[in-house]
C-alpha cells in the first residue's frame, strides 16, 4: 500500500498546491563535488612527477624503499589520528601516546618477546579508551583531555626510561622482521602499513555501522536520537587511536632498535597533517582511510622529495606549510559545514 | 483618514514555495490590529517583511500614505516600525539600557565609549512611555520573563526616537508563555500603547486577539482570507476561515480512526516526574492508539516527551512497557524497547545532514539489510527504493544527501528511518508537521492512521490543536506540568478546540 492516490487533494488542479509541491530538492553532484576528492591524488601524481623530472633517480629502488620506510610509523598514527578526526574531536596525545609505547616495547620485549608486544599494545589502547571515556562522558572538549594526557604520558615516558634512549638488542628479532623482510625486495614495514589501511577502508566501506563514526563528526545529535551509543562510539575512535599508536611504537621500534621517550613526538603534526590533506575534514565527518594513505604519501613524497632534489632545508619547512595549507584550502568540502572553526 | 500603515498585494515566494500570496491590509492610527492565522499561514513572513528582513516579491509598503522600501531592520525602524519577538532577543548578560539602545546608540556612544548617563537616559525614556518601573541599570538575566517583555516593548518604542513619528509596533505571539496575572498585565500595556501608538497584534489564539483588538485580519496559506471588527467578530466564523476547511475530518483522515478500546495496554507512564519541569503525570497508550498532548510552552509536555524518550533523566516515577517496567539511561535503551521518535528539532535531531537518504533510512535499524555483520547493498538498496516510493519522497536517488531535500521530504525520511526498524512499537512525535507544507502534513496523518491500523502505540506533541484534536483518540491537556484534565476523542465526537484552551491557560 503506498500514499499514493490516498491524499484527500491529490491531482487537485488548484495551481497553489502545484507550486507548493514544486520544491525539487537541489542535488545532484557536480563536478566539483566529484572532483574535490581526486585533488589530493592529482597532487601526489603531480609531486611525484616533478621531482622525478628534477631528479630521475627519484623513482629508483632505492629510494622507493626510503619512502616505503619513512612512511610506515606516519600512516599508523595517521590512520589512529583519523578515526578520532572524523568524530569531529582531536587527539593530541597520539604521537606521545606512540612514544610512550617505544619505551614500554624497548622495556619489556628483553623479558617478554612476543608478550611485551602485546602488552604494550594493550597499554596503548587502554590509554586511549580511558581520554575516549573522559572526553565522551565527562564531556571535556578533546582538546583539552589530550592536551593532558599528552604531558602525563610525556612525563611518564621520561621517568620509566630514565630520559634516555634504550637500546634494544636482546629480543630484537621479535619486531626486527619488520624492518629486515623485503618483499618483492620492498621493505614490509612500508607494504603491511598500506595493507592496514586498505583493509580499514575496506571494512568502513562494508561493515553495517563502518559509517557510524561519519555519522557522528557529522551529526551527533541525530545519531544519538537513533538509538546509537554516541558514547560508545567515541570511545571506540580513541581506543582505535591508541591502538595505532601502539603499532606506530612497533615499527619505530623496529626501524629505529629502540624505543625513546620523544621518538615518535617529531610526527605529531606530520600525522594531523597527513590526514587533513588527504581530505578528511578537520570539523569531522568526511573522509577515510584511501585518503589519509594518500595524505601521508603527499608528507612522505614532500619530504623525501625535496632533499632529494636538493631544497635547501629551510625551503624545506616553507614548502611543506604552504602545501598544507594549498591542499586544504583545495579538498575542503564547504557545502557540509557549517563554519570554519 | 490615512492608514499609519497600510500593505497592498504583497507576495513572497520562497523556492516556489508561495509564502505571501497577494496579502493587502490596514492599520490605522492608534488602532490594535490582530493578525491571526494557523502556522504556516504566513504571519511570520509578512512581519518579516515589515520589518525590512525580507523583501517582498510584489506588492507595495504605504507608510502614513507614503510608499516605502525597507531594505533592512533599520530602515524600518527609521520608518517608527518597532517590534517585540516571539522569541526574546535580548542580550541577557548586559543592562536593560544597553539592550534598548543595542545597534541604535546615536550619540550614547562617543569613541567607542558608552556615555552612560545619557544611555541610561534614554533607556528610562523608553521604559517611561510604557509606565514601566524596571530600572535600566539592571542586568537582563535577574529580570522574569515577563518583565524582558516589557523591555522588548521599550526596545520596540525606541524606534519612535530616530523616526519622529508615531510607532507601528508589531507584537509577535506575545502570550505564548504568559497566563493569568502576566497577561492580564500585557492586555492593560497593550491598551496603555494605544493611546500613544498604533498596534499590530499577531497570534493563533483567537479569544485573547478578540479580546484586545479593534479589527481582525485571517491570513491562510499566504492570503488573507477575512476581515472583520473585534466587536462583532463569530468566532466560529474566525476558526473557520483559520483552518480553512468546513470539515477537517476529511484532511485528518478522521474516518481512518479505529475503536481502541479492546486493545492492550502497550505503554504506561506512572507517576513520571522531572522535578521543575513536569510532577506526577500517569497515563496509559493502547496498541493502536493516539494519545495527544496538549499545553503551552512551560506546560512540560516538551520535556514530557523527551523522558519518555530517555533523552532526558526522570526524577521519580515509571514507564512500563507491556506490564514489564523499563528504564531509560540514554534513547539507546528507548529504542532497544521499541521506541521511536520524531523530533520538533528535524534538521538537529531528525536528519544525519551529510548521509544519504540510504544511510538516514538504515540509522536505526542497519540489520535490516545486512549480511551478518556486513552491509548487503543490493538489499539497501532495494528497501530504501520502497521506501522513497512508498512515502512519496521526492529526491533523485538514495545517494542523495539528505540535507539537501525539503522539510516535508526529509521529515519523510525521519519516518522511513523509524518504520523501517521490525522492532519499533511505540513513536513518540514531536511537532511532526512542523514547517511541512499542506501536502506533506497529510501524507503524516496519513502514515499515523496507517501505522495504529497495525498496532502502533503514539504519543502526540501535535502543532495545533486542532491537529491533536483531530489525530487523538485521547487527548491529556497539560498545564504547568502536571495532566490538568483528559478528553475522550473517538471519531465523530472530538472536543472543540475551546474546551482545551480552557485548561491550558
Amino acid at each position: 500500500m503506498t500514499l499514493m492516490n490516498r491524499r484527500t487533494d491529490e491531482a487537485a488542479a488548484d495551481p497553489s498546491t502545484a507550486a507548493l509541491r514544486a520544491i525539487v530538492p537541489a542535488t545532484g553532484r557536480s563536478w566539483r563535488d566529484r572532483l574535490t576528492p581526486l585533488i589530493p591524488l592529482v597532487v601526489l601524481i603531480a609531486l611525484v612527477l616533478v621531482i622525478t623530472i628534477k631528479q630521475p633517480n627519484f623513482l629508483s629502488l632505492y629510494s622507493m624503499r626510503g619512502l616505503l620506510e619513512s612512511v610506515a610509523p606516519l600512516l599508523l598514527l595517521a590512520l589512529g589520528q583519523m578515526f578520532v578526526i572524523l568524530t569531529g574531536g582531536i587527539d593530541l596525545a597520539f604521537a606521545a601516546v606512540a612514544s610512550f609505547g617505544t619505551v614500554l616495547l624497548a622495556l619489556w620485549i628483553p623479558d617478554m618477546g612476543p608478550g611485551g608486544i602485546v602488552l604494550a599494545l594493550l597499554v596503548t589502547s587502554l590509554i586511549g579508551f580511558v581520554n575516549g571515556f573522559v572526553v565522551a562522558k565527562a564531556q571535556v572538549p578533546s582538546f583539552i583531555v589530550t592536551l593532558g594526557a599528552l604531558g602525563l604520558y610525556s612525563g611518564i615516558g621520561l621517568w620509566i626510561s630514565g630520559a634516555s634512549t634504550i637500546r634494544l638488542s636482546e629480543g630484537y628479532d621479535v619486531v626486527g622482521w619488520l624492518a629486515d623482510l623485503r618483499i618483492a625486495q620492498l621493505p614490509a614495514s612500508g607494504l603491511l602499513a598500506i595493507v592496514i589501511a586498505v583493509v580499514i577502508a575496506v571494512l568502513m566501506g562494508t561493515l553495517r555501522r563502518g559509517r557510524a563514526l561519519h555519522a557522528l563528526g557529522l551529526a551527533e545529535p541525530a545519531v544519538l536520537m537513533s538509538g546509537i551509543s554516541t558514547v560508545r562510539l567515541r570511545i571506540l575512535a580513541f581506543t582505535l587511536s591508541g591502538l595505532f599508536s601502539g603499532l606506530a611504537a612497533v615499527m619505530l621500534v623496529a626501524l629505529q632498535r629502540s624505543g625513546g621517550p620523544s621518538l615518535a613526538d617529531s610526527m605529531q603534526l606530520p600525522a594531523i597533517a597527513a590526514v587533513v590533506i588527504g581530505g578528511t575534514a578537520i570539523t569531522g565527518g568526511v573522509g577515510g582511510a584511501m585518503k589519509t594513505l594518500v595524505g601521508a604519501l603527499i608528507i612522505v613524497v614532500l619530504r623525501v622529495g625535496l632533499s632529494a632534489v636538493g631544497v635547501d632545508p629551510a625551503w624545506e619547512q616553507v614548502f611543506y606549510g604552504a602545501v598544507i595549507v594549498a591542499a586544504v584550502a583545495l579538498t575542503i568540502d564547504r557545502s557540509r559545514l557549517r563554519s570554519i572553526k | 483618514m490615512t492608514a499609519v500603515l497600510e500593505v497592498k498585494d504583497l507576495t513572497k515566494r520562497f523556492r516556489g514555495v508561495v509564502a505571501l500570496d497577494g496579502v493587502s491590509f490596514e492599520v490605522r492610527p492608534h488602532e490594535v490590529v490582530g493578525l491571526i492565522g494557523e502556522n504556516g499561514a504566513g504571519k511570520s513572513t509578512l512581519l518579516k517583511v515589515l520589518t525590512g528582513i525580507y523583501q517582498p516579491d510584489a506588492g507595495v509598503v504605504l507608510r502614513n500614505g507614503e510608499p516605502v522600501t525597507f531594505r533592512n531592520s533599520s530602515d524600518a525602524a527609521r520608518a517608527g516600525i518597532g517590534m517585540v519577538h516571539q522569541e526574546q532577543s535580548l542580550v541577557t548578560s548586559v543592562s536593560v539600557a544597553e539592550n534598548i539602545l543595542l545597534g541604535a546608540e546615536g550619540d550614547a556612544v562617543r569613541f567607542g565609549f558608552y556615555n552612560w548617563p545619557k544611555l541610561n537616559a534614554v533607556a528610562q525614556r523608553q521604559l517611561d512611555k510604557i509606565a514601566s518601573a524596571i530600572s535600566p541599570t539592571t542586568i537582563v538575566e535577574k529580570l522574569s520573563f515577563a518583565e524582558r517583555q516589557l523591555v522588548e516593548l521599550a526596545k520596540a518604542m525606541y524606534v519612535e526616537e530616530g523616526a519622529q513619528v508615531e510607532p507601528v509596533i508589531i507584537l509577535d505571539e506575545p502570550t505564548s508563555v504568559l497566563e493569568g496575572a502576566e497577561l492580564e498585565t500585557l492586555f492593560a500595556q497593550i491598551d496603555r500603547l494605544r493611546q500613544i501608538a498604533s498596534v499590530i497584534f499577531v497570534s493563533h489564539r483567537l479569544e485573547e486577539v478578540l479580546r484586545v483588538s479593534d479589527r481582525v485580519y485571517v491570513l491562510k496559506d499566504g492570503r488573507s482570507v477575512g476581515e472583520t471588527d473585534a466587536a462583532s467578530a463569530d468566532i466560529d466564523l474566525l476558526h473557520r476561515l483559520m483552518v480553512g476547511r468546513e470539515s477537517s475530518a476529511q484532511f485528518y483522515h478522521e474516518d481512518e480512526q479505529l475503536p481502541v478500546d479492546e486493545a492492550p495496554v502497550k505503554l504506561q507512564v506512572k507517576n513520571l516526574t522531572r522535578a521543575g519541569q513536569f510532577e506526577d503525570v500517569s497515563f496509559d497508550v493502547r496498541a493502536g492508539e493516539v494519545v495527544g498532548i496538549a499545553g503551552v510552552i512551560g506546560s512540560g509536555r516538551e520535556e514530557l516527551s523527551r523522558v519518555l524518550f530517555g533523552a532526558e533523566p526522570s526524577t521519580s516515577g515509571s514507564i512500563v512497557v507491556d506490564g514489564k517496567p523499563v528504564k531509560f539511561a540514554s534513547p539507546v535503551d528507548a529504542v532497544s524497547s521499541g521506541f521511536g521518535y520524531i523530533p520538533a528539532e528535524r534538521r538537529i535531531e531528525g536528519i544525519a545532514d551529510g548521509l544519504s537518504v540510504a544511510e538516514n533510512i538504515f540509522l536505526v535499524a542497519p540489520q535490516t539489510a545486512a549480511w551478518g555483520p556486513f552491509r548487503n547493498p543490493k538489499k539497501a538498496l532495494e528497501i530504501a527504493g520502497a521506501w522513497i516510493k512508498r512515502l512519496r519522497i521526492r529526491t533523485p536517488d538514495e545517494r542523495t544527501n539528505v540535507g539537501n531535500l525539503s522539510g516535508g521530504n526529509q521529515q519523510k525520511v525521519v519516518l522511513a528511518k523509524w518504520l523501517n526498524s521490525p522492532e519499533l512499537e511505540v513513536l513518540i512525535l514531536d511537532h511532526p508537521t512542523r514547517g511541512l507544507d499542506v501536502g506533506a502534513k497529510e501524507d503524516v496523518y496519513i502514515f499515523v492512521r496507517e501505522q495504529c491500523a497495525k498496532g502502533m502505540a503514539v504519543v502526540l506533541l501535535a502543532d495545533s490543536l486542532e491537529e491533536t484534536i483531530a489525530l487523538s483518540h485521547t487527548i491529556l491537556v497539560m498545564r504547568d506540568g502536571r495532566i490538568e484534565r483528559r478528553f475522550d476523542a473517538p471519531a465523530g465526537s472530538k472536543p472543540k478546540p475551546v474546551d482545551l484552551v480552557e485548561r491550558m491557560v
